[in-house]
Order: structure tokens, then C-alpha cells, then sequence
């Protein structure tokens, strides 16, 4: 693949590095789980070895973990109907559904598709046995634990050329308190096929606990997959989400993330392209406010010549909101013709709110295009005043510059429904009253 | 309209404006001239309600109301324009959509429901052409990316939309070719009327030639020093500031 003998510095493996105390911690909760549920007998192994995360771990340096380490209870609720909820959080969204509750697919709020060359069910009910899902590569404790007991979640096949004619939306919810609710979904795409997906995470207001939801994608060459994914929580949760997506040659894959609402979130998007003439999209927002705490992980492993990857996040922090952005750009030495952008755009809102932004690039390929740009800073006081000054109220003021903020990233979610619903909401948590929707078009 | 007393403004530590007077009765238009860093600015600045500035004395009266005591957003609803020297580019909010917000605002204010797309679409076209600004800067992010003459002519435009009573123009002659100044100018005096008075504030007599004053001030370290008709305007063409520096205040 690299053709290099010697491990280059981003695969060189780090001695474990271990805090007792945190180890013990969740060491406890693995156990705890292990004498609660069945589990699937993978990744024993792996965390045995890896550490538990806490601060001197490089990736989780800013990441606190604090908030994991309750006991696990067994869910309370298992249907959206017992859980008082919306099977579709997207009004007028004509799509196909998978819903899960506290992990557990509840059947009745689902609509599977019924297509040719489409094969889409959940992991309990597949036939092919869990340990199908090909080993690790995350080297992550909770990726790990992710693997060790997640026996659920959605198991996707699109046969080649075929083309879905509707998105499909997996609706992750929950409700009640001290979850651990494990997901794993397993999503195999593939030649020239194409989809549009959408994971739309939400949850009741006295949620508690764990939410880990690892997604495995292999996209086949010349094949198209939009995501769109939103996290829209209630509740105190801690949101881990691990994205795994590698690409053959001339695939393209579009990835938004879009944060509206969590207590505690970290999402972990990693894109490895194996083949040449990849594109790769990734765009995120985030707009904690409160004490709401977002990470951004993402890595682009170029692998292969002439792909080209493009990746935009922009952050909004309010009140004593925190965010973490750490964006690793690998170009491997025959990725030639690599062409790499990210950019990451952060507002902070008061001098209370926090961001640990960090590009990371990486490159040992010489003819290779590869730029980023990243920013800190505070509302434009003087757009601002400019705006006050013709009569336009503070709030509608602040909101516009939002919306100028991430409008770039709004735009290129795939789905409009998904889009109009994600600036819905967003008005309502910061009590926008309007967005200024266009008028181009009249 | 407006009646400024003894106003005194200060940024961080530092007075900037010393004590000014100026009153403006409805219709009139009034010029300001002055050197560099007399205050003109600022004076614009702390009518429009900018806050990095601190009032700390006098009074400004607006139509019977206090000035002071409203924010921007209250000033410009209440029919106070400023059109600024350095207009801000605003990065992906479109030009037009800037002004409907405007105008709503505006239209808030006044207890008027929000304006019917198609209604304020007409009102864009019959103001865009007062001041010929090109059709495809409306659909642009506010000012981004326009020369300077045509940032200038985008606050004539929104002037015109919003039709205020008293409005200061800051230098809006600067930047401008020779055509530019001509259509700008006529744009402002297409607006003059019985209700709605000018402050403009300017170094050149030629904007004056077109948007003609009925009293031209000398600002000077931040007060009024001189104050006359439109002929102290070519008076001051001709010999500068130094003069009145010498025998007025002196
Ligand atoms: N934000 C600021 N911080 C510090 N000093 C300022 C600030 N704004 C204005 N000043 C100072 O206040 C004084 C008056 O500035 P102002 O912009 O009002 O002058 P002006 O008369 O408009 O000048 P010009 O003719 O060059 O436009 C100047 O000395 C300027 O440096
Ligand atoms: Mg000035």
C-alpha cells in the first residue's frame, strides 16, 4: 500500500500510557457490562492492551472523561412509542428508517427499504454473524468497547450500480438514565453504487449515560455516499461517535456533521482512501452553549495518488461551552497529485466559552497540494454595529453572521429536509426568531 | 430635528469631541468640514450610537426624544442613517437580504407587518436605479468585494430605502470618479424635502457644489469653530485650515 518498509511516524505505535485511577474506572464499567449483557466475545484482546483515555493521552488531552463512569443499567424503555418520542425527527423527510431505542431496533417505528440489490437489516436479525465485521482500526479504548459489546445496529449492503431512491435514516434515541447503549453499524456500498444516508441522533431531556455508535464503511470504486449527520440530544449524555470509511478508487463520499444539541459529544470521522481519484468531503458545525462540550476528531489518510479532500468545521461557542477540534491530514509518499484543504472557523462567543483547535498535516509526498487555515476570534463588532445601524435588532444581527458562519457548511448537507429541520432547530435553542431565508429566487 | 449641546466624547481615555453645538432644523442641510482627526467621525459615530465611544456630557436631542439614551438598532429605526466613511463587508449575508431586514426592522418599529417579498422587491429596483447601482452587487455579500466607489453608492441605496429623517453622510464623496460623484450627489438631493435634514460631512467643496448646504462648520479638536453659508466652503478651498486656526481660535 505504501510501498514503504519502514513505518512512517503516523503508524508508529505509542507505548500505552496509563492513569490508574481512570484505568480502574473503566475497568470497572467494562465489567460491569460484562456481567450485565452478552456481549460479542471480539475485542477482548485490544482492551486488555489499550488504555483507558484521560488527559496525557494525546488524543483525549482535552477531552475529559469524568462524566462515563456510572453504573450501567439495563434500558427502561426499548420502542419510540413507550419512549413518547418521534419515529422521524424530520417532518416531511420521505426517506426509509431504521430506528433504534436505547439500542434496541424498534421494528414497529422503522421502514426498511424494499429495493432491488439492497440489503438493509438489523445486526440481530442478519444472518451473517456478528464477527463479520473485520477487525479494529481504531486503537481507541471506546472504539474498542464500542466493538466489544455492540450487538446492534444497522447492516447495510448496496449491490453494484444500484442506485437508492430514497435517503435512508437511522434515528438513534434515547431515554432514561445510566445508559450504555452500543451501536455498530456495518455499511458496505458497493461499485457506482449510491445513497444517501442520514444518522439523526436524539434523546429525552433526563437522559443520562453512554451513547457509542461506531459506523464501518467501505465504498466501493465509483460509488457515491452522502451522510448527513445530525446530533440533536436532550439530557446530560456523553455522545461518542466513531466513523470508519474507506474509499476505492473514484469514490466520492460527502460527510456532514452537524451538532445542534449535547451535552457531552465526541465524534471521531476517519477516512482512509485506498484508491486514486477519490473525493472526499467533510464539513461540520458545532454551536454548544451552556456548559456543552463538543470534539471534533478527523483524519484523511491519502493512500493513493490524484484524490482530493476538502474539509471545512465551524464552531460557534456560547455561554461556558467547550470545543475540541483536532484535524490530522496524512499524505502518504506515492499519494501524489494529493489535493488537501481544511479549514476550521471558530467564534467565540463570550470570553467564558473555550475551543482547542489543532490542524494536524502530515505529508511525505512532494507534488501535492495541501493548505489550511484555522481562526479564533469574537463576533465582527464591526459587521455588527454596521447592521444596527440600519435598524437590524442585535439578536437578528447575531443570528445573520451565524448563519454567514456555517452557511457554507448547511449548504452541502445532502438532504434539504435535513437542512430546513437543522436550522429549525437551531433557532429554536438559540431563540432565533427568523432565519433570513432567501430571496434570491422571488 | 437635532440639537446638539456641548457634546463630549471620549474613546478610552482620550476626549475627542470638547463641547459641540450644532442645532438642525428640519429641511436644512449642513456641512462639516474640518482636518483630519478633528472629530467628524466621531461625531457621526456617537449619533449613530456606536458604543465604543463614551458620551461623557451634553445632550442631544432628536425630534424630542434623547438621543443618547437610545441603541443604534432604536436610532436608525427611529430615522437616523448614518452612511459611513469605511462601509463593512459582511461576508455571507447577502446585500439583499440585509436590507430586508432593514426595512422590516424599520417596519416593526412603526407597527407595520414585515414587507411582501414582491412589494420589496420592487422598492430595491426603483432605489437601485436613483443611484444606478448595478443589479448583480444586490444579490453579493454586503459590500464584499466592492471598489470603494460602489460601497459608497450601496450606502446612498440604503439610505433611499430607508428613508430616514436626519441623515449623516461621512465622507461618501470620497472614492468617487467624477460620474459617480454627480449621481450620488443627485441621489441625496432627490431625497432633500422639508422633513428630512443632511449632516455631510466632507474636505472637498465640490460635493458641495452638487448637494448645496445651507451652513457649513469648521470642526476643529472637536468642537465647532466657524460656522457660515455655503461660501466658507471656497474660502476654506482656497486657504486651508491654518488661517482659522490663527485668527479664530487664537
Ligand atoms: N477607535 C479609536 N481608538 C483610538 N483613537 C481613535 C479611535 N477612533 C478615533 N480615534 C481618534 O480620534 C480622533 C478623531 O478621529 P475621527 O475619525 O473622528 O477624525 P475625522 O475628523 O473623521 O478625520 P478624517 O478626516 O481623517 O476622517 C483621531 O485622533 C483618531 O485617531
Ligand atoms: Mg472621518
Amino acid at each position: 500500500m505504501t510501498g514503504t518498509a519502514e513505518p512512517i511516524v503516523m503508524d508508529l505505535k505509542r507505548a500505552p500510557n496509563v492513569h490508574a485511577a481512570t484505568q480502574a474506572k473503566g475497568e470497572a464499567l467494562r465489567a460491569a457490562l460484562a456481567a450485565q449483557r452478552t456481549g460479542t466475545g471480539l475485542a477482548a484482546e485490544q482492551l486488555d492492551a489499550l488504555p483507558v483515555p484521560h488527559r496525557r493521552v494525546e488524543r483525549w488531552k482535552h477531552t475529559p472523561v469524568a462524566g462515563f463512569w456510572s453504573t450501567p443499567e439495563a434500558p427502561s424503555v426499548q420502542t419510540i412509542e413507550a419512549a413518547g418520542s418521534e419515529a422521524c425527527p424530520v417532518p416531511g423527510l420521505h426517506a426509509y428508517r431504521m430506528v433504534f431505542v436505547n439500542g434496541t431496533f424498534d421494528a414497529k417505528a422503522s421502514d426498511l427499504p424494499v429495493h432491488n440489490g439492497v440489503r438493509c437489516e438489523p445486526i440481530s436479525m442478519s444472518d451473517a454473524d456478528a464477527g463479520s465485521q473485520g477487525p479494529l482500526e481504531s486503537t481507541d479504548w471506546f472504539a474498542a468497547l464500542n466493538q466489544a459489546f455492540a450487538t446492534e445496529g444497522m447492516k447495510l449492503h448496496v449491490a453494484k450500480g444500484v442506485i437508492l431512491d430514497r435517503p435512508l435514516l437511522v434515528h438513534h434515541h434515547t431515554s432514561g438514565e445510566n445508559n450504555a447503549n452500543f451501536m455498530r453499524h456495518d455499511i458496505h456500498i458497493e461499485a457506482n453504487a449510491q445513497v444517501e444516508l442520514i444518522h439523526w441522533s436524539t434523546a429525552s431531556d433526563s437522559s443520562t449515560g453512554m451513547v457509542n455508535i461506531m459506523t464501518h464503511m467501505s465504498v466501493e470504486s465509483g460509488a457515491v455516499v452522502a451522510l448527513d449527520k445530525v446530533q440533536d440530544e436532550a439530557g446530560s449524555l456523553q455522545h461518542l461517535a466513531f466513523e470508519q470509511i474507506n474509499q476505492a478508487q473514484s469514490s466520492q463520499v460527502r460527510v456532514h456533521t452537524g451538532t445542534i444539541q449535547g451535552n457531552w459529544v465526541r465524534n471521531d470521522l476517519n477516512f482512509r482512501l485506498n484508491g486514486e481519484g477519490c473525493e472526499t468531503v467533510l464539513n461540520g458545525f458545532f454551536l454548544p452553549k451552556g456548559k456543552e462540550f463538543v470534539d471534533n476528531h478527523t483524519t484523511v489518510d491519502h493512500r493513493a495518488a490524484h484524490c482530493n479532500s476538502s474539509e471545512q468545521y465551524q464552531g460557534i461557542l456560547y455561554g461556558t461551552s467547550s470545543g475540541v477540534f483536532n484535524g490530522k491530514v496524512f499524505v502518504r509518499p506515492h499519494a501524489q497529485q494529493t489535493n488537501a484543504y481544511q479549514q476550521n472557523g471558530n467564534i467565540l462567543v463570550t470570553d467564558k466559552a473555550t475551543i482547542n483547535a489543532k490542524p494536524e498535516l502530515e505529508i511525505y509526498a512532494d507534488d501535492v497540494k495541501c493548505s489550511h487555515g484555522c481562526t479564533i476570534g469574537q463576533f465582527d463588532e464591526e459587521a455588527l454595529f454596521y447592521a444596527r445601524s440600519r435598524g437590524i435588532g442585535e439578536k437578528e444581527a447575531k443570528a445573520m453572521l451565524v448563519h454567514a458562519f456555517i452557511g457554507d457548511v448547511l449548504e452541502g448537507f445532502a438532504v434539504a429536509e435535513v437542512r430546513m429541520e437543522v436550522e429549525h432547530r437551531l433557532a429554536i435553542k438559540h431563540g432565533w426568531d427568523t432565519w433570513n431565508d432567501t430571496l434570491e429566487s422571488a | 430635528m437635532v440639537n446638539i449641546k456641548e457634546l463630549q466624547a471620549s474613546i478610552g481615555e482620550t476626549p475627542i469631541l470638547k463641547g459641540l453645538n450644532l442645532e438642525i432644523k428640519p429641511g436644512e442641510v449642513h456641512a462639516i468640514m474640518g482636518p483630519n482627526g478633528s472629530g467628524k467621525s466621531t461625531l457621526a459615530s456617537v449619533l449613530a450610537g456606536r458604543e465604543d465611544y463614551e458620551v461623557t456630557g451634553g445632550a442631544v436631542d432628536f425630534e424630542g426624544q434623547d438621543l443618547l439614551e437610545m441603541d443604534a438598532t432604536e436610532r436608525a429605526r427611529s430615522g437616523l442613517f448614518l452612511a459611513f466613511q469605511y462601509p463593512v463587508e459582511i461576508p455571507g449575508v447577502s446585500n439583499i437580504n440585509f436590507m430586508r431586514a432593514a426595512v422590516n426592522g424599520k417596519r416593526e418599529h412603526d407597527g407595520l407587518e414585515p414587507i411582501k417579498g414582491k412589494d420589496f422587491l420592487n422598492l430595491v429596483k426603483e432605489k437601485a436605479s436613483l443611484v444606478e447601482l448595478d443589479g448583480r452587487l444586490r444579490n453579493r455579500s454586503v459590500n464584499e468585494g466592492f471598489s470603494g466607489g460602489e460601497k459608497k453608492r450601496n450606502e446612498i441605496f440604503q439610505m433611499a430605502m430607508l428613508e430616514p429623517r436626519f441623515a449623516v453622510l461621512d465622507e461618501t464623496d470620497s472614492g468617487l470618479d467624477i460620474d459617480a460623484l454627480r449621481i450620488v450627489a443627485n441621489g441625496v438631493n432627490a431625497m432633500r424635502s422639508p422633513d428630512r435634514s443632511f449632516l455631510v460631512i466632507t474636505h472637498y467643496q465640490r460635493l458641495l457644489d452638487y448637494i448645496v448646504p445651507d451652513f457649513v462648520h469648521v470642526l476643529v479638536d472637536g468642537k465647532i469653530v466657524l460656522s457660515g453659508d455655503k461660501d466658507l466652503a471656497l474660502k476654506l478651498e482656497e486657504k486651508g485650515y491654518d488661517w482659522i486656526k490663527e485668527d479664530v481660535i487664537a
